[in-house]
């Protein structure tokens, strides 16, 4: 069952006089349980591509289908709670909340979400176990090394179980050995609760992990590798 | 997590800035409550002085005297009325007066005086003038007397500095000479033996005696038992004249008053006018002194009398000062707005420096799902709790100096005092109590913090969520 479908999707900008075709003509669609990386050079269009999936930007031309609902048919405060329901984000430089706790930061979005503290508590401490940190639960970010950081980051995207998880260069500012162990947690997430993961990345690392290779130049899909 | 913890917690992600923003609310609010305090209870002082040393918060008068005072603008007693007027609710007393202008001379020195004849014992009852006679006076050989005595180097030079000075009440006096309540067995005993003045207030029944401000005492050099002449014009263009005994001097807090006063019995001041049973005004004294309530009393009594009488009340009799008030009371606000604005750009600094540090952290929450009108009301209260603590810091750092001061008035002493006194205001800065001058500058910051919550609030709004998180 697709979980994401991108169909003939456009994106230009009119930055400057020139008009620049960020995505040209992209149709894709992601299942549930890939493990899929976006691949390409710099400005080929892998941001702009998953900022259009977490229906951060608005295409074009086309559509995109998460779970079924058109992106384009919801206003954009129905997209900030669709967000907040179906996608799982993750960013290259963690951007946790610096006042709050880990425990916080991961129950941030249950919050949102009004969960009963109690639910909220359980859920937080199975996230801070399933990424290895129960015992940094009360320090702040600015106490956690970077690879701890981004494993906070993940447990917060899969707090409130969304439909997949938009990953843009998650491993781009971490050393190699934390960059695995997120990589450990993240496949062990995707095999064991079946948890659709979406990369965008130039890391090697990721690449060889992927059971899918996408790659993007100037805005089109110049190939799909399947390894599974 | 509730908003308001959250936004609670945000403002201490940057402790500096919290408190430096925090601390600028607080010094412009601390200042404008301190300075309006000062500014309001010295009118308030003011006007009381000139109000119960003279013309009394309700007067009844001719209709044309206030704008032509002159003795044919005077009226007969018409007892009915003044029953009626006394029947008033708020009304406790009511006395008659004549009053008009004269020249005063004693020796070679003579003086322009305000002419007050009165009921001695109904003035005494409205205006409590028996309580204004001078009890101690500062002469040079009262001075040389206690210089005897074994009293400090400090006393002694005090006792120079305030040469000549009179005094109503030991309080005044005590402060003036730095008497601690420990000094005073030792000191005001002195100051009594010597210091004393021996003099009396009028009774009602003398026929050439008169009661004279310790200011025109000074001036025209008499003292009691001395003799000074009145002469001027007397009702319709008579010659009025009379050479009178000084039985008493007053002391009034109103050097304006007290430089010209010369109070004499109101029968004595109709022989001399030759205005038999006649009255320039009624001075109406009340329960309740309080704005709204001499404002009801006047329109009740207004309703009571007819054409030629008119009642006036203390802001009509007292036009000039109340308009010459009006007038520095705008020119301090200008410094409070001038001090509001200092603070609108340093709140404004905060709100800018904030927002663009924290733009990429507003990006993210937005993508991951929070929605901009919570984003907002986060925001809003982070101002609102910076705001406050400056706002109650203010409030709560003003109140022990505004309490201090109102029962503890500044006093000035030496050439600052008597520059004070030339200008014909009394040397004593006292402050008024919290009242809705304190409510009227947190309203003005809630409006700064409005207007910085708005902008904030529409910078949010407006946010691109890919332009902010490239940030």
């Amino acid at each position: 069952m697709a979980v994401v479908e991108i169909n003939n999707v456009f994106k230009s900008y009119h930055d400057t006089e020139v008009e620049v075709k960020a995505i040209n003509g992209v149709t894709l669609s992601f299942e549930k349980g890939d493990f899929a990386v976006i691949v390409g050079p710099s400005g080929s269009g892998k941001t702009t591509l998953l900022n259009l999936v977490g229906g951060l930007d608005q295409p074009t031309g086309g559509e995109i289908l998460i779970a079924g609902h058109r992106l384009s048919e919801l206003k954009p405060s129905e997209l900030i709670d669709f967000r907040m329901d179906h996608v799982g984000f993750v960013f290259q430089s963690y951007n946790l909340i610096p006042v709050l706790t880990a425990a916080e930061n991961v129950g941030f979005i249950m919050n949102l979400q009004k969960w009963p503290k109690e639910k909220r508590m359980t859920r937080t401490n199975e996230l801070l176990t399933s990424v290895g940190l129960a015992d940094r639960h009360k320090s702040r970010p600015s106490q956690l090394s970077g690879g701890q950081q981004q494993r906070i980051a993940v447990a917060r995207a899969l707090a409130t179980h969304p439909e997949f998880i938009l990953a843009d260069e998650p491993t781009a500012n971490l050393d190699s050995k934390s960059a695995e162990s997120l990589l450990d947690i993240m496949e062990k997430l995707n095999h064991e609760e079946g948890m659709t993961f979406i990369f965008s990345t130039h890391d090697v690392r990721v690449m060889k992990r992927a059971h899918r290779v996408i790659t993007l130049e100037d805005g089109k899909i110049v190939s799909d590798d399947v390894r599974k | 997590m509730k908003d308001y913890q959250l936004a609670w917690k945000n403002i201490w992600r940057n402790k500096r800035r919290t408190l430096i923003t925090a601390a600028s609310v607080f010094f412009a609010v601390f200042f404008a409550l301190v300075m309006r305090s000062f500014q309001l209870g010295a009118y308030d002082r003011l006007f009381k002085n000139v109000i119960e040393s003279y013309s009394g918060y309700l007067q009844l008068q001719h209709i044309d005297y206030f704008d032509d005072p002159n003795l044919d603008n005077s009226f007969e007693i018409n007892q009915a009325l003044i029953d009626q007027i006394r029947k008033d609710p708020n009304v406790t007393d009511i006395v008659t007066r004549l009053e008009s202008f004269a020249l005063a001379a004693a020796g070679s020195h003579t003086q322009g005086v305000l002419v007050l004849g009165i009921d001695p014992p109904g003035e005494n009852k409205v205006m409590n003038i028996r309580n204004k006679l001078v009890k101690y006076k500062i002469t040079p050989d009262a001075i040389e007397k206690i210089k005897n005595e074994q009293v400090s180097d400090h006393t002694k030079k005090l006792l120079d500095l305030f040469k000549g000075e009179a005094y109503s009440g030991e309080t005044r006096l005590m402060i003036d000479f730095g008497i601690s309540d420990s000094d005073s067995a030792e000191i005001l005993p002195l100051i009594r033996r010597y210091a004393s003045f021996n003099n009396a207030f009028l009774t009602g029944k003398e026929t050439n005696d008169v009661v004279i401000g310790d200011g025109l005492s000074e001036y025209l050099k008499a003292n009691v038992g001395d003799t000074i002449v009145l002469m001027g014009q007397g009702y319709h263009g008579t010659t009025a004249a009379g050479r009178y005994k000084v039985k008493g001097i007053v002391k009034l807090s109103a050097p304006d008053i007290d430089n010209i006063i010369v109070y004499l019995p109101i029968e004595s001041a109709r022989e001399l006018y030759a205005a038999p049973a006649m009255a320039t005004s009624a001075v109406i004294s009340l329960k309740s002194n309080d704005d709204d309530d001499i404002l009801q009393t006047g329109n009740r009594l207004k309703n009571m009398v007819s054409d030629p009488m008119t009642i006036k009340t203390w802001q009509e009799l007292n036009a000039l000062m109340v308009n010459q008030m009006e007038a520095d009371n705008r020119s301090g606000m200008i410094m409070i707005g001038v001090l509001y604005m200092v603070i609108a750009f340093g709140v404004f600094g905060t709100v800018l420096m904030m927002m663009a540090e924290r733009r990429r952290e507003f990006g993210m929450l937005v993508s991951i799902g929070m929605q901009k009108t919570k984003l907002a009301k986060v925001v809003s209260l982070e101002m609102l709790f910076i705001g406050l603590l400056g706002v109650a810091a203010g409030v709560a750092g003003s109140l022990p100096i505004v309490f201090y001061g109102h029962f503890h008035p500044l006093r000035f002493t030496g050439e600052f005092a008597r520059m004070y006194e030339d200008y014909g205001f009394e040397p004593v800065m006292p402050t008024m109590l919290p009242d809705t001058f304190y409510l009227w500058q947190i309203v003005v910051v809630l409006i700064i913090l409005v207007i910085a919550i708005i902008f904030s609030s529409r910078k949010i709004f407006r946010m691109n969520v890919i332009n902010a998180m490239r940030a």
